[in-house]
């Protein structure tokens, strides 16, 4: 034993102790601490390691993935390479097994780009068959424009009449009897299946040995046997007549259907196929006999709907129509109110789909809303500015001189250089006036009246000169109307009638004076007022005729505008009278009236 | 009813198909041997309870020049040789024609028919080459076309190997062969 007392070392101890001890020792340390000493060296192998156990990693694996997918696609990026190669791999180790696996995937992904290419070929064929004109082509080219459905749809269609007849599902590697449709067509269904298979293993070796190509149709006569491959099962039909194109394709899709929802009973088949009668509704629903006839009620929604294609090619022909007609329509009126005197078009655009039209036009011109209305132009669709304008253009000098001088009918006014011309026959109230009127107007420079002559026109000439030679005549110092006066006024009205008749087509008003007289005997002041009465007893007697009172006018005059005579008893008879004065003159014109 | 694809082969000219003519119901004539190259018919066998359907695929013999095609071995159940005891050389080609069907078919249940019984006397296979095929792992049975002996033995006996899961060892069926 040391003797400097310093305290025993543990190594001075176990040194002490001998071998025996330290094995002793470790016994007891184990005992009490084994279990902790070793969860500690767990503890500090994963502190030391950063790897994870595989258990660990399983445990954790599926989440992880979930996190990181979620979060970014740097799992999808590093895992693709090894997928890639995973596939390579595995479709180089046998290709078979790869193709089982995706084969319900790849049949509708082939038979969707199949059918696109189709179509196309189908609308070739068409444009191909367009150029047949048999009367059997035009008939079908007619049910093909009233169907909608392409031509060659149409023919194909008449062309075929087929019927499936059997439906045979059958084990691929042994060519054994799945299931079979109807019952009962065929005694030895399960030969035939075998021998079909047989008979595809046939041909396949002779004539494409290196090939895995299945034998897909054959035929004899009216009858065609078409055969779906699949992995594990084909699918055979027996057809009488041409099958459609589209009846493979069916085939397939049913047999795609089998291949997934059966594929236990498939992989596992060993000459039991109890499992498969339930496939036979889906082999039945490939059961179909199809007549000519039968074909077109199958187009029922679209013949439904088809007289919608005429209706909308009339509608958008029409608007392409009243497009088209309506710009023709309005170039045409444009170009016909640019040559329209008085009216100058500066500019015309198309905005918001009505036409603008912007110009100068003379309050005499024509309005050039009616005329484009006149040539068709729905003027809802225009929009006019027309800024008033005085033209001096001939046709407006003339239609400016007309409104303003009003020229009875008989007259004529024309240009000559800057002077208004008038020519035949008026009243010389009008002529008067005219020759006042005319050098005011703008763009006239002088009137020739030399050509009017003064009076009625010649439907009313004669009918006054007629009234005016006519005298009512009364006995002396009487108003009273006797016989042959009263024939006198009869006559008298008859003829005034006639003469507001010619006046009204003239455009003339025309008014009749009643000038009652006497004869010089007596006072002055009773022949006035005999002369009067007589007027008025005149008049009286004309308005129970009918002559409207404002059309008549009286005057008296005693015996100081008496009429002449020789005899001097002549001339009192005919001055103790009425007589009549007719007033005419042209009607004034509207615009006249207006102001 | 259970069905069952069973191979018919063997060396050209053994009597294949005048072996099952009266046992099975055929439906295609004799000329898809020499067109197709097999002919399907039906052999009907109860085994116990069980129905079993043996579509019996009667393929045309190997040739010197023609190898039986894999195809048609393809998916067989079950495989009968057809030997013809008055050939030798039928009798030697089964061990390389047995290689070629289980690398097309698998391990399948498979017998020996040992043709031509009723012409024993002319017989060139003796007892030492029967025990020889049993020892190579064949079952075997001696059969006559003429007579019908041993055909519906071979079948039932096919017919309940192939109900038999693989793993259970089958009984060799009683050999009757030269004495």
């Amino acid at each position: 034993m040391p003797d400097d007392g310093a305290p025993l070392t543990e190594s001075a101890g176990t040194r002490d102790l001998g071998e025996v001890g330290v094995r002793e020792l470790s016994e007891l340390r184990d005992l009490l601490f084994g279990a902790e000493r070793r969860q500690i060296d767990e503890l500090r192998r994963r502190l030391d390691t950063e790897e994870l156990t595989p258990d660990e990693l399983a445990e954790k694996l599926p989440q992880a993935i979930v996190q990181r997918a979620a979060r970014d696609r740097q799992l999808a990026l590093a895992l693709a390479p090894t997928v890639e190669s995973a596939i390579k791999e595995s479709v180089r180790r046998d290709p078979r097994e790869f193709a089982t696996a995706i084969f319900p995937v790849l049949g509708p992904a082939i038979r969707k780009a199949i059918a696109e290419t189709m179509s196309g070929l189908v609308n070739t064929i068409n444009r191909a068959i367009e150029h047949s004109l048999s009367p059997q082509g035009i008939r079908w080219r007619i049910e093909s424009w009233r169907t909608g459905v392409p031509f060659a749809q149409i023919v194909m269609r008449h062309a075929l009449v087929y019927r499936v007849e059997q439906v045979l599902l059958v084990h691929a590697d042994t060519g054994l009897l799945l299931a079979h449709v109807p019952d009962g067509a065929l005694g030895d269904a399960d030969l035939v299946s075998s021998m079909l298979t047989a008979i595809g293993d046939f041909v396949n070796d002779s004539f494409e040995p290196k090939k895995t190509g299945e034998l897909r149709a054959f035929a004899a006569g009216d009858l065609t046997v078409l055969v779906e491959a699949g992995p594990r099962a084909n699918l055979a039909a027996v057809v009488r007549g041409t099958p459609p194109d589209s009846l493979p394709a069916k085939l397939q899709a049913t047999l795609e259907n089998i291949h997934l929802r059966w594929c236990d009973p498939l992989t596992t088949f060993n000459g039991d196929a109890e499992a498969f009668t339930t496939t036979r509704p889906l082999l039945e629903d490939c059961i179909e006999t199809v007549l000519a006839t039968d074909r077109p009620a199958k187009a029922g929604v679209l013949r439904r709907f088809v007289w919608v294609i005429p209706v909308l090619l009339l509608l958008a022909g029409g608007i392409v129509w009243r497009t088209a007609h309506g710009n023709q329509q309005w170039s045409a009126a444009l170009a016909r109110l640019d040559t329209e005197p008085g009216i100058a078009v500066i500019r015309t655009e198309r905005s918001d789909g009505k036409w603008h039209i912007t110009g100068m036009r003379d309050p005499l011109a024509v309005n050039p809303s009616l005329l484009m209305a006149s040539r068709g132009v729905d003027t809802n669709d225009v929009v006019a500015h027309w800024e008033p304008y005085v033209s001096t253009e001939p046709a407006l000098l003339l239609a400016r001189a007309r409104h303003v001088l009003a020229p009875p009918a008989g007259v004529s006014l024309s240009m000559k250089a800057d002077t208004l011309v008038a020519t035949g026959r008026a009243p010389e109230l009008w002529i008067v006036r005219a020759d006042g009127l005319a050098p005011a107007l703008a763009g006239v420079g002088a009137v020739d009246l030399s050509h009017v002559t003064v009076g009625l026109p010649p439907t009313m000439e004669p009918l006054a000169a007629e009234i005016e030679n006519q005298r009512a005549l009364f006995a002396t110092g009487s108003d009273a109307l006797d016989q042959s006066t009263l024939t006198t006024l009869t006559t008298v009205a008859g003829k005034f009638r006639q003469l507001i008749t010619a006046a009204d087509a003239n455009r003339y008003d025309v008014r009749m004076q009643i000038v009652g007289r006497a004869d010089p005997t007596g006072t002055e002041t009773d022949n006035l007022a005999l002369s009067r009465r007589r007027a008025t007893a005149v008049r009286d007697r004309l308005l129970s005729l009918g002559v409207k009172a404002s059309r008549l006018t009286v005057a008296a005059t005693g015996s100081g505008d008496p009429i002449s005579a020789d005899a001097p008893a002549e001339r009192s008879r005919l001055n103790r009278s009425a007589s009549f004065t007719i007033r005419a003159q042209p009607s004034p014109t509207a615009a006249e009236r207006q102001r | 009813m259970i069905q069952k694809k069973v191979c018919m082969v063997g060396v050209f000219a053994t009597g294949k198909t005048s072996l099952v003519h009266r046992f099975v119901h055929s439906l295609f004539s004799a000329k898809y041997h020499s067109t197709v190259g097999v002919k399907i018919d039906r052999k009907q066998v109860q085994v116990g309870t069980e129905q079993v359907n043996l579509l019996l695929w009667d393929i045309e013999g190997r040739t010197p020049e023609q190898e039986i095609p894999e195809s048609y071995l393809k998916g067989a159940h079950a495989v009968l040789y057809v030997a013809d005891g008055t050939r030798r050389e039928t009798f030697e080609q089964l061990f390389s024609l047995r290689d070629h069907v289980r690398s097309a078919a698998g391990d399948v249940p498979s017998i020996v028919a040992l043709n031509k019984y009723d012409l024993k006397g002319q017989w060139v296979v003796s007892a030492d080459d029967g025990r020889k095929l049993i020892g190579g792992g064949f079952h075997m049975l001696t059969t006559s076309a003429k007579t019908g002996e041993g055909v519906e033995d071979a079948f039932r006996w096919l017919a309940t190997a192939t109900l038999t899961p693989p793993s259970t060892p089958t009984v060799q069926p009683q050999v009757r062969h030269g004495n």
